[in-house]
This record gives structure tokens, C-alpha cells and sequence, in this order.
């Protein structure tokens, strides 16, 4: 190789750290589910309904001027826009029904519930249009979610994270042991605690994307793991006389390079999103950014620490051929 | 592992040349090119072409009601006739129910419900129109002077069911009246419909268009002083109710229409002798029928033209009017005379849309997006490709040119299975960048521990390919498992990021697996190395 980027061979002794990692983890999953029910989710229009609207700012539209001018309570925050102008966030939720209108108020408690979204949307807008003279194109976006839409989309994104990661436990299974099964579950489950905590801790917005960008997390991380996972089984098969510790201190040192150059190219693509790929992308891939790290170190501390605990067995002759599965592809 | 006999370098070379032909739409203006060639490049989302995006719904309720109500007027009939034939009653809707209370007893004090039940059965109709299956409506006597009429929940199916493709019909026209723009419109579920329209900056506009019943009826009016002035101070005249437009004063109208909006066959905007826009519209043979008929029993008298309880005119009827053409003229600017002239020809929606979520994204912002999207890909690309060449000399460089083959496959595919690309999909390509090579990585550090166990490059190489496939299957079918289920669970611009991402998944295999490896076996075949230097 051109650069010495790491030592050729490595033998760093992974798992007699795995009680100190089993700890570490305890800690921040702990803190996570802490953070969660003390600060919360910081949860976006998609999940919490109500509107954003976001305003191109210039002399007469600024955070200030807007807030004087919103007819209801909102937040109404300064925001860096794509190309770099500023820009004014406006979220509020919904207005009080009497200020909705006549035709509004004529409406059953149900039907109210419904509109009430869309119709304070209607009002702020007009108004906004009106005091500041705004155009189209002023308007940059308006986004705008109903109760039941939003009650929906946050039930559909915890099916769609509860569904992959059983389809994982499943696959994992079939194709290896229950016990990596195990072990890939409970490093996944834990990237995706401490992730949520990572939300919480810093009131990231959690919208759609952060369920995709939380998938995907699932996604790498079980990537990791499965590589991780097959050089296990392929040594413990080559080292029939090697005790289960050595056996996954080995798998792990020489996937080591391979972990390190796959995570590094993978962060460099989303430290480009990061960086330059806007504000609406930021969210998400701050959140890769973070699952990527978590999701290495999970591969390597809980799922390869849990599969020595609870010990593995591939002498029987079955599992063997079930090893060669994929070689005829 | 490493023969590529000449059918599977030609199958190799059709792959990579079916992409660049269709990936080639999306960087080449293509209008010159021959017939066979695609000429549209990847669909692109509302958040990057901008545009409004709207989920509406009808209430099932609300159908049933309105069919109820509908249905109210018919009852009317049915028990109605001649003076012995009349059964006097009193319809009522209670929610889902439509109660026909009788009011007069007989002689001996018995409400004629046999016979009205027997009448209104003939109203009854089977579901969806074939013969011997579920009825429509259920009617049954509930009391001694009570009919009940309701629609079984298979009943309410069809009807919301057939609402919907209404709705859907009503919406395009609405909102699309000439049939040129780009606006889709979809259903989602049972009773959802979903638009979306690239381009357009403003929902309100849409909304108020889709908003309205557009219930249009021709009604008499009694303009007698006296009634008015009595309805002014609360007491309605019954059979009448007290309505008032934009260009005119309240006025008392009928109850029941004479023409409704099903007797119009089409309606447009046009000029007045002044060129003021007005809005003129044709009765088809049964309503230009009914409207002479109308006007030449009431001539002298005023009717009024009633858009969802709004009078939009009421002139004076002068003489019968035959032909059928009519017009309104009024205040109007063009846009509205336009937006007007489309409800009137659409129809009466069958239940009022819910707006449930709607988004908005400006044109300006979506190509900003499109734009920082773009540099974040190059120099994602231009990183991973220093890093891929730093790490492992010639064969990182194979794996670049790989990479940029499966870019070019990704949008291959994107334009053929007509999918979206949103910006959480560009960000899906851009992570595809990064995770590409891993299947790379994993083969060449396996050739690297087989070279340093003492092989030749052309054994470790086959060894490397051999051993890594599982791993890699394995590595990638479970990040295709999270794809698929983030494409059937996610909506919106999510969709289009595990659209990428799948389409990622399945090039990046092909492309690090199999063309890296042709390209590294043909080098090898011309330089010999005996050890690569990795």
C-alpha cells in the first residue's frame, strides 16, 4: 500500500476491555433513556403537526418584525439558508378556534380538530402576506401537518425501525447462530438508544428523515456487524484449538483495517453532506455521522462481546455447509 | 472466478452501456438525439423542482350524509302525488340516519307506515348496480310513525369508494381545467387523494379551488318587502332561507332548486359587451328544458343563481328563455371569473376535502438544494477517490472507475423504474458513494492477508474474490432489507431516499464485484505483476 495508514498486523486485545465497554454502554444508554424522558424529542412538524414556514429575511422581514407580527404564539427563529442568505423560521402550532372565523366556529369539535392546522396556517399566511407585502418566492417553504397525518407518519416510522430490526434478528439467524443473532440485535438496539439520547441531548429536530437517517444507521451498523460476524466464523472453524476469546480477538484485528478504511470513506461522503450539502440535509447527516461511530464501536463491543458470552458451536456438520452458502453465487 | 470468457465481457459492457445511455438525459440536452434514445432525465421531487403537495380527505360520514340528504329530496317525491296519494311527513337527518316521520294519522289514528316503507323501497337500489346483491340503503319502520333509512357498512364501501373516483375527477378539473398541467393526482388508501403540483408557489390558490362544495342551483326568489323585512328580524319564511352575494342584497330563495348543478354541461370565462370578465355556461337538453319551463311560469318574477349558498346573480325574469346559454356577470377579475367557471363545470363535490398535510417548497429553494447537493456529491466523490488511491495504489484506482460506473448506473436506474429523486435521495447516493467500496475494501484486504501468506497476485487475487463474496452478500442483503422496508413504510421524500439507496445497493455489488474485477483481471493479464503493491 501506498500509505501506511495502519500497522500491517495488529493485535490489539479487543475483549478483555469488553466488561469496561460493557459499562461504557450501560452508561450512555442510561443517559440516553434519561435524556429522552427529561428533555425529550425535539419532535419536527411531520411528528408534533402544526406549520413551519420558512421566509426569505431582508430590511423589513426579520425575527423580530415577524414575531410582532404573528397573530399567534409562535417560535420564530434565524436560520441559515442553503446558498448562505439568511432566513426566518416561523413554527406555531394551532390558533385558538374563535380567531379562525365564523364558518370555522359553525363546525363539530371533530371537524375543528381536523382543520384547525390548515386554517391557522391560512391565517398566518395571509397575514404575513399582508403586513410584509411578501411575495411567492419570499414564502420559501410551508409545510404544514394536520393531528391525524402526524400520529400516522410517527406510528408508520417506529413499525418501519421495529419491522427491519426483526427482519435483521431473522436474517442473522438463518444465516448464522441465535446467539449472533443476539449479539447483532443488542448492538443494534443500542446505536439506535444512543442516537435517540444524541437527539435528545442536543434538540436536533426529529422528522421523517431522522427515521430514514436511523435506518440507514441500522443498516451500516448490521453491515459492520455481519462482516465482523463472518470472519468469526470462518476462524473459529480455521483455529479449532483456539479458545472463543482469541478466536474473536483475531476476527476483529485482521477486519480492523477493512472497519477503519470503510467508515473513513463513508465519513468523508457525509462530512461532505455535512458541510455542504445544506440545512435541510444537516440533521441527517449529523445523525450518520454519529451512528457510523456508534455503530463501529457496537459492531466490536456488544455484538462480539455478547456472542463470547454466551459462547458459540459450529463443530456440528450442518453448520458447516450452511457456512458455504453463498460461495456458488 | 477470474475467466472472463468474450460473452461475459460483451454482457458486462451492455450493462455499463444501457446506463450511460439512460443516465445520459440527466448532464446532455437530448432533443437532437435519435428516436430510440430516453430523453427525460430522472424525475425530480417537489423539494428540489418546488411545488405544492397536498393530502386531502373525505370523511365516510360525510359521504353518507350527503347521500342521505340527496336522497331526502327524493323521499319527498316518492310519498308526495296527487292530493289522495299524498303521505304528509316530515324528513329529518340525525347524523347517519334519515328519519321519515309521518304526520298525519288516519281515521283510527294509524300512520299509513306500511305503504310509505312500501314507496320508498322503490328508491332502493342494489350496491354497485348488480342485480340480487347487497341493498343500498336499509329502510325499516322504527315506530309507529317512523321510517329509518341508513346505509350498510358494505354500502358505505361502494359509496366512498365511487365518491372518491368522483372527487378525484372534480379535483382535476378543478385545478387542471384545460388538461396541460403538470399536476398528479393520486389516491392513497380508501378515501385519500394526493396532489401534487411542480412549479406552483402558492397552495392558497389550490386550496380555494378545492374547497368548495360547488353546489350551483338556479332557485326562485320571493322578493315581497314583507317577507324580507320580516326575515331581516328573524322570521324566516318557511320553505325559504335568506341568502346574499357579493353584488346583492339579502334575498329570499326557495328551498328546493329548480335546475341543478348535474342539468349544466359546460361552463368557461369569457368577455361582457364592456370586457369585463363574466362567466358563461350551457344547460344540457333536461336543464335548458326545465329553464324555460321555469321562466315562462314565472316570468316577472326574480330567480337567483346560488353557488354554495352564495347568490352570485338574480336577475329579473323578463321572458321565457329557450337555448338554455346563460351568464353571470359581476365583479369578478379574470382569475376568479376562471377559477369560478371551473367549479361550476366540475361538479358538486360528493363530500367536502380535508386538507391533512401540506407542504410548500419554493422553486428558488429546490434548486439551491439541487446545487449543494451536487457539490457535496463531487467532492465526496473526489475525497473517497484520493483516499480508495492513497490506500491501495492501482487497484483503488479500479475501484474509482468502478465507482464512478455505478454512479452512472444509479441514475441508469432511477430513470428507469421512473423513480423520484428527492433530497434525502441525493443524500442516498452520496452515502452509496461512501459505502460503495466497501466491497472493495473487503477483497482487496483479502488478496493483502493472502499475499502476505505467500501467494502470487494471481492466486491471491481469485482467493480474495472467493472468500470475500459471502461477506459481502451477507454485508449488503441487510442493508437492502432496511431499504425496502424504509420504501414501503416511509412516504414522501423518504421513499425517494431508500429508492437510491436499494438502487445503490444493487449497482455498488455489480459494479465493485464484478467490473472492478474485469478491469483488474485485464490489467493483470498485460502488466503480470507478480505482487500487487497494497
Amino acid at each position: 500500500m501506498l500509505i501506511k495508514y495502519w500497522p500491517e498486523t495488529t493485535n490489539l486485545r479487543f475483549m478483555n476491555l469488553r466488561i469496561a465497554g460493557a459499562l461504557f454502554s450501560m452508561v450512555l444508554i442510561a443517559a440516553s433513556a434519561f435524556l429522552m424522558v427529561t428533555r425529550g424529542l425535539n419532535f419536527g412538524v411531520d411528528f408534533a403537526g402544526g406549520t413551519v414556514l420558512e421566509l426569505a429575511e431582508s430590511d423589513a422581514v426579520n425575527v423580530p418584525a415577524v414575531r410582532a407580527a404573528m397573530p399567534i404564539n409562535a417560535e420564530v427563529n434565524s436560520a441559515r439558508g442553503t446558498d448562505g442568505r439568511e432566513i426566518v423560521v416561523v413554527k406555531f402550532g394551532e390558533a385558538a378556534p374563535d380567531m379562525l372565523g365564523e364558518e370555522f366556529k359553525n363546525l363539530t369539535a371533530e371537524q375543528q380538530a381536523e382543520r384547525a392546522s390548515g386554517a391557522t396556517n391560512e391565517l398566518v399566511v395571509r397575514t404575513l402576506k399582508e403586513k410584509f407585502n411578501l411575495a411567492d418566492e419570499d414564502l420559501l417553504r410551508n409545510d404544514s401537518v394536520g393531528p391525524k397525518v402526524s400520529q400516522e407518519l410517527f406510528t408508520d416510522g417506529i413499525t418501519a425501525l421495529v419491522v427491519a430490526l426483526a427482519m435483521m434478528l431473522v436474517y442473522i439467524w438463518f444465516r448464522f447462530q441465535w446467539q449472533f443473532s443476539i449479539g447483532a440485535i443488542a448492538a443494534l438496539a443500542h446505536d439506535v438508544i444512543i442516537t435517540l439520547g444524541m437527539f435528545a441531548l442536543l434538540q436536533i429536530e426529529f422528522n421523517l428523515t431522522s427515521i430514514a437517517a436511523l435506518l440507514t444507521i441500522i443498516g451500516y451498523s448490521m453491515n459492520d456487524t455481519v462482516v465482523v460476524f463472518d470472519r468469526i466464523r470462518e476462524d473459529r472453524r480455521k483455529y479449532k484449538k483456539m479458545p472463543d476469546r482469541e478466536v474473536i480477538d483475531l476476527a476483529l484485528n485482521t477486519t480492523l483495517s477493512r472497519t477503519l478504511l470503510t467508515s473513513g470513506t463513508t465519513l468523508i461522503s457525509l462530512f461532505a453532506i455535512y458541510f455542504l450539502g445544506g440545512p435541510v440535509l444537516q440533521g441527517m447527516s449529523f445523525a450518520l455521522i454519529f451512528g457510523i461511530v456508534i455503530g463501529t464501536y457496537s459492531s466490536i463491543f456488544i455484538a462480539s462481546a455478547l456472542v463470547l458470552s454466551l459462547g458459540m458451536d459450529f463443530t456440528k456438520k450442518e453448520v458447516v455447509e450452511e457456512v458455504q452458502g453463498f460461495t456458488g453465487v | 472466478m477470474l475467466q472472463f470468457p468474450p460473452w461475459k465481457i460483451g454482457l458486462i459492457a451492455i450493462v455499463l452501456l444501457w446506463g450511460v445511455v439512460m443516465a445520459l438525459p440527466n448532464v446532455a440536452n437530448m432533443s437532437g438525439a435519435p428516436g430510440w434514445m430516453p430523453k427525460k432525465g430522472v424525475n425530480l421531487g417537489l423539494d428540489l423542482q418546488g411545488g405544492v403537495y397536498l393530502m386531502m380527505e373525505i370523511e365516510p360520514d360525510e359521504v353518507v350524509a350527503n347521500r342521505l340528504d340527496v336522497l331526502a329530496r327524493d323521499v319527498s317525491s316518492a310519498l308526495g302525488g296527487s292530493p289522495s296519494e299524498r303521505i304528509r311527513h316530515l324528513p329529518e337527518l340525525k347524523g347517519r340516519t334519515l328519519e321519515v316521520k309521518l304526520t298525519r294519522p288516519d281515521a283510527d289514528g294509524n300512520f299509513p307506515t306500511q305503504e310509505a316503507l312500501k314507496r320508498l323501497q322503490k328508491l332502493n337500489a342494489p350496491v354497485g348496480g348488480a342485480i340480487g346483491g347487497a341493498q343500498l340503503y336499509d329502510i325499516r319502520i322504527t315506530s309507529a310513525d317512523t321510517i329509518s333509512i341508513t346505509v350498510p357498512p358494505t354500502a358505505e364501501e361502494s359509496l366512498v369508494k365511487d365518491a372518491l373516483a368522483k372527487t378525484m375527477t372534480i379535483v382535476r378539473r378543478r385545478v387542471d381545467p384545460d388538461g396541460v398541467s403538470e399536476i398528479s393526482i393520486t389516491p392513497q388508501g380508501d378515501n385519500r387523494i394526493i396532489l401534487e403540483a411542480p412549479g406552483e408557489p402558492d397552495p392558497q390558490r389550490l386550496k380555494d379551488l378545492l374547497n368548495r362544495d360547488g353546489r350551483m342551483t338556479f332557485n326562485l326568489v320571493d322578493s315581497s318587502p314583507a317577507a324580507i323585512q320580516a326575515a331581516e328580524a328573524g322570521v324566516v319564511k318557511t320553505g325559504y332561507r335568506l341568502l346574499s352575494g357579493p353584488t346583492t342584497a339579502p334575498i329570499l330563495v326557495n328551498n328546493i332548486p329548480e335546475i341543478t348543478g348535474s342539468d349544466i354541461a359546460n361552463a368557461a370565462q369569457s368577455f361582457d359587451e364592456q370586457n369585463r370578465p363574466q362567466i358563461t355556461f350551457r344547460l344540457n337538453g333536461n336543464g335548458a328544458r326545465k329553464f324555460y319551463e321555469t321562466t315562462r311560469n314565472n316570468t316577472g318574477k326574480r330567480f337567483a343563481i346560488v353557488l354554495d349558498d352564495v347568490v352570485m346573480s338574480a336577475p329579473n325574469i323578463n321572458e321565457p328563455i329557450a337555448g338554455g346559454n346563460v351568464r353571470i356577470t359581476g365583479d369578478f377579475t379574470q382569475q376568479e371569473a376562471i377559477d369560478l367557471a371551473a367549479i361550476i363545470e366540475a361538479g358538486e363535490m360528493p363530500a367536502k376535502l380535508q386538507f391533512l398535510d401540506q407542504r410548500t417548497v419554493s422553486p428558488t429553494l429546490g434548486q439551491d438544494s439541487i446545487n449543494a447537493g451536487y457539490t457535496a456529491a463531487l467532492i465526496g466523490l473526489l475525497a473517497v477517490a484520493v483516499f480508495m488511491i492513497l490506500a491501495y495504489g492501482m487497484l483503488g484506482f479500479f475501484a474509482v472507475i468502478s465507482l464512478a460506473c455505478n454512479i452512472v448506473l444509479i441514475f441508469a436506474g432511477l430513470s428507469g423504474i421512473g423513480a423520484t429523486l428527492t433530497l434525502p435521495g441525493i443524500a442516498g447516493i452520496i452515502l452509496t458513494i461512501g459505502m460503495a467500496v466497501d466491497a472493495n475494501v473487503l477483497v482487496f484486504e483479502r488478496i493483502r492477508e493472502e499475499q502476505k501468506e505467500g501467494r502470487a497476485a494471481w492466486t491471491a487475487t481469485q482467493a480474495g474474490y472467493e472468500r470475500a463474496l459471502s461477506t459481502i452478500m451477507d454485508a449488503n442483503v441487510t442493508t437492502l432489507i432496511a431499504a425496502v422496508i424504509l420504501y414501503l413504510l416511509g412516504s414522501g421524500p423518504v421513499k425517494g431516499f431508500a429508492v437510491t439507496l436499494a438502487i445503490g445497493i444493487v449497482t455498488s455489488v455489480f459494479t465493485a464485484y464484478v467490473v472492478t474485477r474485469m478491469v483488474t483481471v485485464g490489467w493483470m493479464k498485460v502488466t503480470k505483476p507478480k505482487r500487487f503493491n497494497i
